[in-house]
């Protein structure tokens, strides 16, 4: 008998406002430890799961059960950089979740900030404006506000996106240490290799396509359901690279 | 340079600006930062139609101003919930529909455009305690605010998706911010007006942002420039005899150019500093080239608030008096800010003369604020002839303020001039009388020359159609028939609506009227529309509220009369006579 799941949806129907639905048919269970890569082409509903497991979205059908305290690391936008903020800052604000509304992080709580930048690796750069810092290490600075949130589980929205290939694998390094340390992370991805190497994938077109360890699941129909075809075979390695439609970088 | 801030009333600006500058310096780093600058400066403005409430029914304007501006608030919650973008249009929506809203009340419920100046503009120079109080209240609310919540609104902005559980918290620190906004920007009304809202509450905020790095160091400098460039620009509009609020604008926004600037040509961060420290001294530099003027010694120290009276006022005085006067030519005294030299003369002033009723009561404040004990004389309250005023509103006048238009009433306010200089300087009696009897030698040759021009023109063909209804008086004495007006009100802050305007094209064509003539002082458009609809001339204008400019025909009272009979008459018979009269 495994352990109680972290997190557990059967039949999630989602969608925003009274527009159709963006997403049907999800499934699946996150234990503790597991990492989940969240596949699936633009406008096929990857976010949208991340905003139901935030409680940002109520589910239209089916039951979601989130036993444990989510911690989102989103994107890092423009706007986000525009704020006089340091990453010492931006880690102390997972302290306030936990806080009552007029008291602030106080010193017990900024050092519980840099202890988690300490875990990121980030701990020399704490009085850095968090605007001017590398993509990854912003990345590392949103992990660190969630580890300080107390989150057993980290919910990332394309974190890789627009990091080269050191910070790349220094951020996947990261994230395998602390589903070690005995967190789940869901990371909405399109980098189907790194997916590969991973515990679990849930496949999401409009509906959900797959569920279940990579090996077993991502085989060819399943992507071409996923992607819609647009899948180019890599001359003489037997690995599959796909050409998301309309892709763009956020 | 100090002895300006000697000064009661510029002192007591100079207090409201150093306690704005808590919430403006506070709440302009949250506006710039969250984005909400049109907000700021649309909320202002939304609060007309509180202004005009609170006139027409008779409670205090702030309170008016700050209901308005609050359901302003929560008209653009209601229909922004749940938005990020799109939040500007939804601004606009509603700023569009309180200011129809307040218009409508305006003109068709209360008859009255009060208050539209001092929702605008404002002045610095007319603060006075409740204006002060209000002030400390947004003051000491913001404050609290942001260091309790500070933190909370800066995380909430940072990452609003980042705290799935609050979002019922996040809404409430979202009205809560809004809230502060709009009571701080509608207790900087009375100082700087609702145009001008955005010099206080987001260029200094702007600037700030250019020089530092960290929340805690951007919200103490934005305060700290709100406080240094309110002084300053107070300052300028002292020496420089400008309008105090504008003047402040002005300093905001050249630092801002400036630090810009520095920062554009600096690229290490040290230089930035300097380049700042330069542009400010720079600024100071600029200031302290104004120059203060010197009083005169021995005349009669005298303000006079309208260009008529204070041209009678000089023709009775002489050299004896000096004379300052309030209005300058061609302004409409419905529309009036006060500039620092006005509550300056007051203060120094043995005699005050005023036009009377709605006209210019705005001189009351101005001497109760300077700290003059001068005495206030209502030249209007004493003339022989009085047509009635209009009846709506509260506050409506009870006369039709514009008596001067009838040469006996001209003459009453001379003599009530000539009495009050002598008493005020019994050794000039003599010389006052004379001057006095000179003056209405002349006024009763030009009325009996007027009465006859007109009189000469069949009674039938005297109807008059004027820009509004401010010449009630000249024809009542001249016999001449007033079929109406474009604005159909004795102020000129009214407006005319499409069914007067159709009303007036149909009763110009029944009764065959044969021009309208615009005021000099007001734009000429809608004048001018009806001629077209109607074939009747516009090209005879009118002065109504004030004197010309010191070149034109209508410079003095007399020639000012003489050209209105004159245009008058051309219009009535198709510019085939004048009247040639010579004052």
């Amino acid at each position: 008998m495994p352990a109680q799941p972290l997190i557990e949806a059967s039949g999630l129907a989602l969608g925003y406002g009274t527009g159709p639905a963006a997403v049907t048919d999800v499934s699946f269970r996150l234990e503790v430890g597991q990492r989940l890569a969240l596949l699936g082409p633009n406008g096929g509903g990857k976010t949208t799961v991340l905003r139901a497991l935030l409680g940002e979205l109520r589910p239209r059908a089916g039951t979601l059960r989130v036993a444990a305290s989510c911690g989102s690391v989103p994107q890092t936008d423009r706007s986000r950089l525009d704020y006089p903020v340091s990453a010492l800052e931006v880690a102390a604000m997972g302290t306030l979740s936990r806080l009552p509304w007029w008291r602030g992080p106080g010193r017990e709580g900024r050092e519980q900030a840099l202890r988690a930048l300490e875990r990121v690796g980030l701990e020399r750069l704490a009085g850095d404006t968090f605007g001017e810092l590398s993509g990854g290490q912003r990345q590392r600075v949103l992990i660190a506000r969630a580890l300080v949130q107390d989150a057993r589980v980290l919910l990332m929205d394309e974190p890789f996106s627009g990091l080269d290939h050191p910070a790349s694998e220094r951020l996947e390094a990261l994230i395998e240490t602390l589903a070690a340390e005995g967190h789940a992370i869901v990371v909405a991805t399109h980098d189907l290799e790194q997916a590969r190497r991973w515990d679990s994938v849930l496949c999401v077109n409009g509906r959900q396509i797959a569920v279940g360890p990579p090996l077993e699941v991502l085989d060819r129909e399943v992507l071409e359901a996923t992607y819609g075809g647009a899948i180019v075979e890599i001359p003489g390695t037997g690995s599959r690279a796909i050409l998301p439609p309309h892709h763009h970088d956020h | 340079m100090l002895e300006t801030l000697e000064l009661p009333f510029v002192q007591r600006g100079l207090f409201e600006l150093l306690i704005l500058a808590v919430p403006a310096g506070l709440l302009g780093t949250w506006i710039v930062l969250r984005g909400l600058a049109f907000f700021s400066h649309a909320v202002g403005t939304a609060a007309f139609p509180g202004l005009v409430l609170a006139d027409g029914l008779g409670f205090a304007a702030p309170l008016g101003a700050f209901a308005a501006a609050i359901a302003f608030t929560l008209g653009n919650a209601a229909l922004g919930r749940g938005r990020d973008q799109g939040r500007d249009s939804i601004v606009a929506l509603v700023l569009v529909a309180c200011l129809a809203g307040g218009v409508l009340l305006a003109s068709d419920v209360f008859g009255s455009g009060a208050n539209v100046e001092t929702l605008l503009f404002g002045s610095l120079l007319l603060i006075d305690g409740s204006d002060l109080v209000l002030a400390a209240v947004a003051a000491a609310a913001t404050l609290a605010a942001n260091v309790v919540v500070g933190r909370r609104w800066l995380a909430h902005g940072f990452d609003p998706g980042a705290r799935p559980a609050s979002r019922g918290e996040a809404r409430l620190l979202d009205a809560l911010l809004l809230g502060l906004i709009a009571l701080a920007t509608t207790a900087a009304l009375t100082a700087v007006g609702a145009l001008l809202v955005a010099s206080l509450f987001v260029v200094p905020a702007a600037t700030a942002r250019l020089l530092t790095g960290r929340m805690r160091s951007w919200q103490l400098a934005s305060v700290a420039l709100v406080a240094v460039e309110g002084t300053l620009g107070l300052w300028l509009s002292v020496e420089t005899d400008a309008p105090p609020g504008a003047t402040i604008a002005c300093v905001a926004g050249g630092l801002f150019a400036l630090v810009a600037l520095g920062r554009a040509l600096a690229r290490a961060p040290r230089r930035q500093a300097s380049l700042a420290a330069a542009a400010l001294a720079l600024a100071l530099l600029a200031a302290g080239c104004g120059a203060a003027g010197s009083d005169d010694d021995g005349r009669l120290e005298v303000v006079a608030t309208t260009t008529q009276v204070g041209d009678w006022v000089r023709e009775v005085g002489g050299g004896a008096v000096a004379v300052d006067q309030v209005l300058e030519p061609n302004t409409d005294p419905h529309e009036y800010e006060p500039r620092p030299s006005d509550v300056e003369a007051a203060a120094g002033a043995d005699l005050v003369f005023a036009s009377g009723d709605d006209l210019d009561s705005w001189i009351e404040e101005i001497v109760s604020d300077s700290g003059s004990d001068a005495t206030v004389v209502d030249l209007g309250a004493g003339v022989p002839e009085r047509l009635p005023g209009e009846d709506s509103g509260e506050e409506a006048s009870r006369f039709d303020p514009h008596w001067w238009h009838d040469p006996r009433n001209a003459e009453a306010a001379v003599r009530e001039i000539e009495r009050r200089l002598a008493a005020a300087d019994p050794a000039r009696r003599a010389e006052f009388q004379r001057n006095a009897d000179a003056y209405l030698g002349r006024l009763r040759r030009l009325d009996a020359g007027i009465a006859a021009c007109i009189g000469a023109v069949p009674a039938s063909e005297r109807k008059l159609v004027t820009d509004h209804d401010a010449f009630g008086y000249f024809a009542n004495r001249y016999g001449i028939e007033v079929v109406g007006a474009v604005i159909p009100s004795q102020t000129t802050q009214a407006q005319a609506s499409a069914k007067d305007v159709s009303e007036l094209i149909g009763l110009i064509e029944r009764e065959g009227v044969k021009a309208v003539f615009p005021e000099s002082s007001l734009s000429a458009n809608v004048a001018e529309a009806i001629s077209r609809q109607t074939g009747a001339s516009a090209d005879y204008e009118l002065y109504g509220d004030t004197l010309g400019p010191a070149d034109s025909d209508g410079a003095t009272y007399l020639t000012m009369e003489a050209a209105n009979a004159e245009a008058i008459v051309r219009g009535f018979t198709g510019g085939r006579r004048g009247c040639r009269l010579s004052p």
